[in-house]
């Protein structure tokens, strides 16, 4: 308990000069503060893009990715070398999406980490209106967990999402395709199959998702609706849109249930990894800045606790020749430098919390934002804390270890 | 009458080597009784300083040896040195070397607080009890900067005697004061040697001072000329 001289000497150096240690302390948490608002700003703009992507996007997709490789069926089945003269070869039997989705449903809907899972049966079509004639994409949907997964229902401007479950005559089109068709409420659409199967249907919802290219192709139709459009089966699926509780683990899961599905299963990150490269090279960029002020905010301190024992370097030489050793005087300025970095960290920490509030307020109207994205994570704060007081102790550490090793009789002589 | 060696120099010799190399002391010799008043003179670059430097353990940089109260100190680290020092030396300089943040009374009690062998109750009253011989009772909550050079040689008198060191060094600790203080801080270190039986030594250009110490050592050019 006696050992507290050293933080005595330390609190006095501190408080003697308080212009100084304020000085100090504003250094830090203008660093700390950056670092915390930095990292909130990013972490929310990469949390807005994410949610962005996922309006569109699956956690995990379970699709047939086509036939085999089958130009070369010969040297499948015969020894090598065996000479063979077939042309023109095609294949005459080929099954298009999932077969037994059933079993490949119930299956998924036993994995503990599912969160909502929606069939659907995609089909590329020709959407016609009059001379307007526009390719896209027929997606036959089961209504209710087609909006668990992609919160569908939040993108429709006009009608009601939900009405696709009763209306096996009903659309809901993108507002793109609208705008290109000139198509309105209640007007008729006409939809075209590659199979040659023709059909009218009425719009009874437009949705916008601001994505513009799936706005300007994009159709919804009951999942019946469109398994009978394609004379298909009920069984009939293309794709498997799952949602997991942590997109994180997407690919984790993916890769665990894969083997056990005899179709293409693929995370979102593996179909989409420039979005993870954002995210990350903005996380980069995040860091270095808020590093960087850290590291200046460190000089600052290096800088003050120099001076400071520049000035005191004869009291130094005279605690010295008391008595007091070299660690008692690392200790004196370590603990003015460590003061000095949870002030700062602390203060900077409220204050990247009340930037943060502030520039979330400043107003972004694009896609549907309507103020800045910003994060509020503990472990941004937490890490920010940590940075901060490493700084601090290194840079404090320098000048008192120099300060430790004053040697007294060469001050003291003069 | 045999007496107590308080203090124990052995063939000390030192270089300096900058600017280029130089023997300051050449093996020196001699002891100091406990309770002995000591000076040291000579002229400037006699090496008088230098010496004192040695025996006060803050130069390690010398050959020979030097036992202090019966302990070899020729070799122990810096660290051990320092707490040496803490409990056993005290140092009056020509400048007093106050902490200027600190009271008076603060000032005295750290070197206490360092060694820590008493509660702090205790090393308030102890530095009281020394700030009141040294009549500075009234200076005592006074911040150091505030004191005249009399009163602050004498506060830094009463640091060096917190800890009841056996041994005070003092390195013109009159140089600074007039002679009314200086005859004060005189009259305090006989009172030392005499009754409590510190042993004292002191570097001094002062002869008045030196002649009425107990003892001179007089060196010249690095070599003891009278003792």
């Amino acid at each position: 308990m006696f050992a507290s001289i050293n933080y005595e000497i330390a609190f006095v150096y501190l408080t003697s000069k308080l212009k100084q240690t304020m000085v100090a302390v504003l250094g830090v948490t203008f660093g700390i503060s950056m670092y915390v608002f930095m990292n909130s700003f990013m972490t929310g703009v990469n949390d807005i893009q994410t949610d962005l992507a996922f309006s569109a996007l699956a956690h995990i997709r379970v699709y047939n990715d086509g036939p085999g490789n089958n130009t070369d069926l010969v040297s499948k089945v015969y020894p090598k070398g065996t000479l063979s003269n077939i042309r023109s070869a095609r294949v005459i039997q080929y099954t298009e999406g999932i077969k037994h989705s059933g079993e490949i449903l119930s299956f998924l809907r036993k994995q503990p980490e599912l969160e909502a899972i929606a069939p659907e049966v995609n089909v590329n079509v020709f959407f016609r209106n009059g001379a307007n004639k526009v390719n896209g994409t027929l997606s036959g949907v089961d209504v209710e967990n087609e909006n668990r997964v992609f919160k569908s229902a939040t993108y429709v401007l006009q009608g009601d999402w939900n009405a696709l479950k009763y209306r096996s005559d009903g659309v809901i089109i993108g507002s793109g395709l609208a705008r290109t068709l000139s198509l309105n409420l209640e007007d008729n659409v006409n939809v075209l199959t590659s199979d040659g199967a023709s059909k009218n249907y009425k719009v009874i919802g437009i949705f916008e998702t601001n994505i513009v290219n799936v706005d300007k192709t994009k159709a919804y139709l009951s999942i019946g609706a469109t398994r009978q459009l394609l004379s298909k089966n009920a069984d009939y699926v293309t794709d498997i849109q799952v949602n997991i509780g942590d997109y994180n683990q997407a690919e984790i899961v993916a890769r665990r249930i894969a083997p056990v599905i005899p179709y293409k299963t693929e995370s979102w990150l593996a179909a989409n990894q420039q979005l993870e490269a954002g995210s990350r090279l903005r996380d980069i960029i995040a860091v270095a800045v808020s590093l960087t002020i850290l590291i200046v905010a460190g000089f600052g301190i290096y800088n003050i606790m120099n001076m400071t024992i520049n000035e005191k370097i004869r009291e130094i030489a005279i605690l010295k020749a008391m008595g007091f050793a070299g660690k008692d005087i690392t200790r004196i300025f370590l603990t003015q430098a460590l003061v000095i970095g949870l002030i700062g960290g602390v203060v900077g920490m409220l204050f990247g919390y009340v930037v943060s509030l502030t520039v979330e307020h400043i107003p972004f109207k694009l896609a549907f934002m309507t103020h800045l994205p910003m994060a509020y994570r503990w472990s941004d704060y937490a890490l920010a804390f940590c940075f901060g007081l490493i700084t601090t102790f290194v840079a404090g550490y320098l000048p008192a270890r120099k300060a430790s090793k004053i040697d007294p009789v060469n001050i003291i002589r003069g | 009458m045999q007496q107590e060696i308080a203090l124990s120099a052995s063939n000390i010799v030192k270089y300096f080597y900058q600017p280029e190399s130089f023997q300051v002391l050449k093996d020196i010799s001699f002891q100091v009784r406990k309770g002995e008043f000591l000076s040291l003179v000579g002229k400037s670059g006699s090496g008088k300083s230098t010496l004192l430097y040695v025996l006060s353990t803050m130069d390690t940089d010398y050959k020979g040896s030097l036992v202090v109260n019966g302990e070899t100190l020729t070799g122990k680290t810096q660290n051990e040195l320092a707490a040496f020092r803490n409990a056993h030396i005290g140092f009056v300089f020509q400048f007093h070397y106050l902490l200027p943040e600190f009271t008076a009374l603060q000032n005295v009690m750290l070197p206490a607080l360092k060694l820590a062998r008493k509660s702090k109750a205790e090393i308030e009253a102890d530095a009281y009890e020394h700030l009141s011989m040294l009549d500075l009772k009234e200076q005592a909550k006074k911040s150091t900067a505030k004191l005249s050079g009399g009163q602050q040689q004498r506060v830094a008198i009463a640091r060096a005697l917190i800890n009841e060191p056996s041994i005070i060094m003092g390195d013109e600790p009159t140089g600074n004061l007039d002679s009314k203080n200086a005859q004060i801080v005189f009259d305090i270190f006989r009172q030392l040697a005499g009754e409590r039986g510190q042993t004292i030594i002191t570097v001094t250009h002062d002869e008045d001072f030196a002649k009425r110490s107990d003892r001179i050592i007089e060196l010249s050019d690095g070599n003891l000329v009278a003792s």
